[in-house]
């Protein structure tokens, strides 16, 4: 299969300062895959994504997306099949209204007008955005306000879909709004990338990890393999998932079970398996 | 993005025009302005001029001056181009030649080239103040001789807002790109100016929010991170400073041989050329600034 995201020898400096943000990172990500990129603060993670929409340029190497090198071309032109929400919904949001912001993308893409009401209707239905249609964006809480987000990039369907720090600053009920979105977008087929700090989010959605530090990729594997490798997780800082780092603890002690535990209901299977031995 | 940023702003440096206090540097900038008001005469602005080209190059700070004076000469060629059709002068005017419509004054002529170099050696003065000092050694200086606090706070945060437009308008018209936005040119970088003053205005309700929570106007004596010292010699340049803008303001008001409306004479070649080079290099400052910031 062609990898719909491929990286070679990237590394970006930013040209304020002589900083270092990302070191010689190569990687291919396959269409369809649910991909996490996680690390400390400052290590690299917004600028790698940044790349794969254009709004960075390698200083060095090659980012190709859909078979494109991302170098000659103009953000507008990636953003048919990349999406990005950005990690501050007010770098986002522009519009006067929630309605306007969600039809700017799908109108962009030149869709007939029926169809682009359509998903504006189904965004809104998705996000359960009913009473903030008329709004202006800057009017509504930071979490809906980043939901909106979400759904403006949403109606536009792209192939890649990025999304940078989802679940920073929500609530219960719209944290699971953002687990919906994650696996809709899997079930439609489509490839994410998800920058987060919210382990048992992760935990819950991803097949792979993309582990970051200081502009390095120093893992890239399943979140329970990353979750399982105690030197790694304590060089970066991170923590697995209570649930993971239970069932790590009572392995070391009792060999409990045959490998790390990612949820809950995981746990639950595992320890009846156990209890049956 | 960076390139349209314009960088008004301290270039940092160990110059001797750095080392001195910034109270000095402001009593001359202050004092250029006051002289370059009172009079008209070619050579005094001029004269002025070339001396704070000669320090800012003495500082250093050249790079960042030119970038400013590039921005600032073509746009104040339409002085010239209006002064010499109307000029801030009083009538009876003296036509040198008519073009169309249009008539070229000699005072026109003499107002327009006045006031060029009466805004440059202005600005140039007041760009060395800027870029040799840290804003916060400014503004305590200023504090030091009894401005208030407030009126203070009011010009730092001024200063701050540029910068902070200019970053909020690259951020936006990044989210528009990132949603595929359709067209380039003008028509499309418009619909970014509203969402950059909603933001602007969102911003400063935050601010003083913020400031408000944090005890803003509470009274009471206030202490800097960075001190500022007053030497001897800041203190002479001072005095000089007033002394000079004194005396240069007394004889322009005494010496009336210093008006050269009357003995300056321009052929009309020369005006017409003037007038023809100053349109041109607005127009094509105009086209470039265009193309410059629908490219970034």
């Amino acid at each position: 299969m062609e990898p719909i995201i491929k990286v070679e020898d990237l590394t970006h400096i930013y040209p304020t300062g002589q900083v270092v943000a990302v070191k010689d990172i190569s990687l291919e990500i396959n269409p369809g895959e649910i991909v996490g990129v996680i690390g400390q603060n400052g290590s690299g993670k917004t600028t790698l994504v940044k790349h794969f929409i254009g709004l960075l340029k390698p200083t060095s190497g090659k980012v190709i997306v859909n078979g494109k090198d991302t170098a000659p071309l103009r953000v507008q032109q990636i953003a048919a099949n990349v999406g990005y929400v950005y990690q501050n919904p007010n770098h986002q949001l522009f519009a006067r209204t929630v309605r306007e912001e969600l039809a700017f993308g799908p109108r962009n893409l030149d869709l007939p007008e029926d169809e682009v009401n359509a998903r504006v209707e189904q965004a809104v239905e998705f996000f359960h955005l009913e009473e903030l249609l008329e709004l202006h964006p800057y009017r509504i809480s930071f979490p809906l306000r980043k939901l909106v987000g979400m759904a403006s990039v949403y109606t536009m369907r792209p192939a890649v879909f990025i999304l940078d720090e989802p679940t920073t600053g929500q609530d219960n009920i719209t944290t699971q709004t953002v687990y919906r979105l994650i696996k809709k977008l899997r079930d439609e087929g489509s490839t994410v990338l998800c920058v987060a700090h919210d382990m048992i989010l992760l935990a819950e959605v991803v097949d792979r990890m993309l582990v970051l530090r200081d502009g390095d990729l120093i893992m890239d594997a399943t979140p329970r393999e990353v979750f399982s490798d105690y030197e790694i997780m304590s060089s970066t800082h991170l923590t697995p998932p209570q649930i993971t780092t239970l069932s790590l603890r009572l392995n070391g002690k009792f060999g409990a079970f045959d490998a790390a535990v990612l949820s809950i209901d995981e746990m639950v299977s595992e320890v009846q398996k156990f209890s049956n031995k | 993005m960076q390139g349209v940023v314009i960088p008004i702003s301290m270039v940092p440096g160990d110059s001797i025009i750095h080392r001195i206090n910034p109270l000095p540097k402001l009593a001359w900038a202050f004092g250029v302005l006051v002289i370059s008001f009172a009079t008209r005469n070619p050579l005094i602005l001029s004269t002025l001029f070339v001396v704070g080209v000669i320090l800012i190059l003495v500082a250093q700070v050249g790079n960042a001056y030119l970038k400013v004076a590039m921005i600032l000469f073509p746009i104040s060629l339409t002085l010239i181009v209006l002064q010499s059709i109307a000029p801030a002068f009083p009538k009876p005017w003296t036509p040198i030649v008519s073009v169309g419509p249009f008539t070229i004054f000699q005072e026109g002529i003499y107002s327009g080239i006045s006031m060029l170099l009466r805004i440059f050696a202005m600005t140039t003065w007041a760009m060395l103040m800027i870029m040799t000092s840290h804003p916060s050694d400014i503004f305590t200086s200023l504090q030091k001789i009894g401005m208030p606090y407030v009126l203070n706070f009011i010009l730092t945060m001024t200063l701050q807002l540029l910068p902070i437009l200019q970053n909020e308008f690259a951020v936006v018209l990044n989210a528009q790109k990132s949603r595929a936005m359709k067209g380039s040119g003008f028509g499309a970088i418009l619909p970014s100016m509203v969402p950059v003053f909603v933001g602007a205005i969102e911003r400063v309700q935050q601010l003083s929010i913020s400031l408000e929570s944090r005890a803003f106007g509470s009274s009471g004596h206030k202490t800097s991170y960075r001190r500022v010292r007053m030497t001897f010699w800041d203190i002479l340049l001072i005095v000089l400073g007033i002394v000079f803008t004194a005396g240069m303001t007394y004889w322009i008001i005494v010496d009336k041989s210093l008006d050269w409306s009357e003995t300056m004479v321009f052929h009309p070649a020369f005006a017409i050329g003037l007038v023809v080079f100053a349109t041109l290099g607005f127009l094509a400052f105009v086209v470039i600034a265009l193309r410059n910031v629908l490219q970034a």
